[in-house]
């Protein structure tokens, strides 16, 4: 096998670029990396006879970057539920109609009156995921379903408390936990805030990325976590659980978009139906295993991932986007963040 | 007067702390590298726990369509900026240094040096807003953008080796090759090219390690499926990272590795 690739290497290096089978049509994807199961392109090369071209970015704002400048080329991209709108606003973004596509009874209902794109007259839901809590049942066999957990932490889990270091997750955490809501300029109330992550975070371990490890390895047994990370952390240690806080929990999601000036906006079309096919979009979480807000695609999936308690919410979960801030609440939300990191 | 035979020589290694210094520096520079290399013969699925020696992520490395395709475009790249760069960075040292000086010499040596002074991603951004320009007028949107930026960021890192090459080099054979009625080019072809060759492949090598690792140039200019093996690692590090990342690295590694010492060998060859 190595040898053979060294030979096509070669050959390639020499011949110039692989001259790839002639197809109807093409489409341009740009995509988060290793999100795009090369399984689920394949069988839309074949359905519709198109020829794909994948690319890879590593966040919202390069993307933005990109496609703002213009004559970049791509036909599709994936941005997060607040980008989608940004996108929107801008005029970047082709409206598609989606629901009034083939596939579109197949969309969850809490994903189809999203803040970021009303009715989805624009966008397709890629994946989805939350931010809860990640506790270590062994150290603590109370309720994992509050925040409470990290934020007035019991005696049993004092000190041994991560929580990532962001500061929309962290704070919307905490107004969820107080009752407030978010984005929030009453100074009282973010003064209550303040003061309750200050006291909470003398409790904190450490503020960290990276943490799959370091709770199955338990270094760490509670904190603030996102659910993907979480179940790859229960797969390597049973005690690990997931918490869908009852105060309340953000729920974030990446869609699929057709930009304005893509040049090929029919098969982009194409695509955008055929990922709310049940069984194609059991493909894209296969691969990337987060849920994709698509009916009756868990079952196509191997059950240990569809049953997951991280990927199938409890029935008090209720999906909540939390929507860019104003400036003047984003300057508070700063200052309370020096405050917590000094 | 005082003895001088008895007085010792400066010497920086006798310095105080030198010795801690240097072991300091290179932990830094190696320690992370040692790591990366130990990890990328990792058994499990971690970057952080051993699990015991395996190949299995070279093999999926190795595998892997998309990273075959980023290899061979960073290759493509690579290769192409070298040839076009050390093109241009050796006529531009010959007009620079075997000539008398005039006006606005050091301006235009400033002028080809400019993409060491200016900041990688002012550049990145430059070429963004005006190759989109060039889009929108063109409609062309291939390889060739990120081929041209390539070949000219890299022109400065060949240009310094073959100018300090031809500094090095006086006149005097060139001088008596012209006394024996050798023609300029005669001259230039036996006497000034064969000396200045070193020089030149220390450019190239230069060129081709600089082109095969640009990340932000690369970044805004690159195109739909134009994805080089640096964007390809940048790309997969907000998802889950598998010793597969190390053992690209390591990869990436050996090749820089190789030629600089192919580099290495060659100049040392008079």
């Amino acid at each position: 096998m190595f040898r053979k690739t060294l030979v096509s290497l070669a050959a390639s290096l020499a011949f110039g670029y692989t001259v790839n089978a002639q197809a109807a049509g093409e489409l341009n994807i740009y995509n988060w990396g290793n999100y795009t199961n090369p399984a689920l392109i394949e069988k839309f090369e074949k359905e519709h006879d198109v020829t794909v071209t994948l690319s890879d970015y590593d966040s919202n704002d390069t993307m933005l970057a990109k496609v703002k400048a213009g004559g970049h080329g791509y036909d599709i991209v994936v941005p997060s539920d607040y980008m989608v709108s940004i996108m929107i606003d801008e005029g970047l973004l082709l409206e598609t109609k989606p629901n009034e596509m083939a596939n579109f009874s197949n969309m969850l209902p809490n994903f189809v009156d999203v803040y970021f794109d009303k009715g989805r007259n624009y966008s397709v839901p890629w994946q989805w995921g939350t931010t809860g809590v990640t506790v270590n049942t062994k150290t603590y066999a109370g309720d994992v379903d509050t925040w409470s957990v990290i934020f007035e932490p019991p005696e049993e889990l004092k000190g041994k408390i991560n929580v990532v270091p962001e500061m929309n997750d962290v704070i919307n955490a905490a107004l969820f936990y107080k009752g407030f809501p978010y984005c929030n300029s009453d100074k009282a109330q973010l003064k209550e805030v303040n003061d309750m992550l200050l006291s909470a975070k003398e409790h904190w371990l450490s503020m960290e990325y990276g943490n799959v490890e370091r709770f199955a390895n338990e270094d760490i047994h509670a904190g603030v976590n996102w659910n993907g990370a979480s179940m790859r952390s229960r797969l390597q240690n049973d005690a690990i659980r997931y918490g869908y806080p009852k105060e309340g929990i953000g729920t974030w999601a990446d869609n699929v978009v057709v930009l304005a000036d893509a040049k090929n906006a029919d098969n982009a079309k194409l695509f955008q139906n055929f990922i709310m096919a049940p069984e194609n979009a059991a493909l894209i979480s296969d691969f990337a295993k987060y849920a994709n807000g698509i009916a009756g695609s868990l079952e196509h999936l191997d059950p240990e991932f569809a049953n997951a308690p991280e990927v199938v919410p409890p029935a008090h979960y209720e999906t909540v986007f939390v929507p860019p801030c104003p400036q003047e609440v984003n300057e508070l939300y700063t200052r309370i963040w020096t405050n917590l990191l000094k | 007067m005082v003895d001088r035979l008895h007085i010792k020589p400066f010497d920086v290694r006798r310095q105080p702390g030198f010795t801690a210094v240097a072991v300091l520096c290179f932990f830094m520079l190696y320690a992370p590298m040692v790591a990366l290399v130990l990890y990328s013969f990792n058994d499990g699925m971690s970057i952080g726990t051993w699990e015991g020696f395996s190949w299995r992520w070279y093999q999926s490395a190795i595998n892997n369509r998309e990273i075959q395709q980023a290899t061979i475009r960073s290759l493509q790249v690579a290769s192409f900026a070298t040839v076009v760069a050390t093109l241009a960075a050796t006529m531009a040292a010959l007009a620079t240094t075997r000539t008398r000086p005039y006006r606005g010499m050091t301006f235009a040596f400033a002028l080809i040096n400019q993409p060491l002074m200016v900041p990688e991603i002012v550049t990145a951004v430059a070429l963004l807003i005006f190759f989109a320009i060039i889009k929108g007028a063109t409609n062309y949107t291939g390889m060739g953008y990120l081929l041209a930026a390539h070949a000219a960021f890299c022109i400065p890192f060949a240009y310094l080796p073959i100018r300090a090459r031809l500094e090095d080099m006086d006149l005097t054979l060139e001088q008596a090759a012209a006394d024996l009625y050798a023609t300029p080019w005669l001259a230039f072809r036996r006497v000034t090219l064969p000396r200045l060759l070193p020089g030149i492949l220390a450019g190239a090598m230069l060129a081709f390690v600089i082109s095969l690792d640009d990340v932000v140039i690369t970044l805004f200019v690159a195109g739909p499926g134009q994805e080089t093996l640096p964007l390809y690692v940048i790309g997969q590090l907000r998802r889950i990272v598998t010793p597969e990342m190390n053992a690209v690295s390591t990869l990436f590694l050996l090749v820089s590795a190789i030629l600089v010492t192919i580099f290495f060998l060659l100049s040392r060859r008079k």
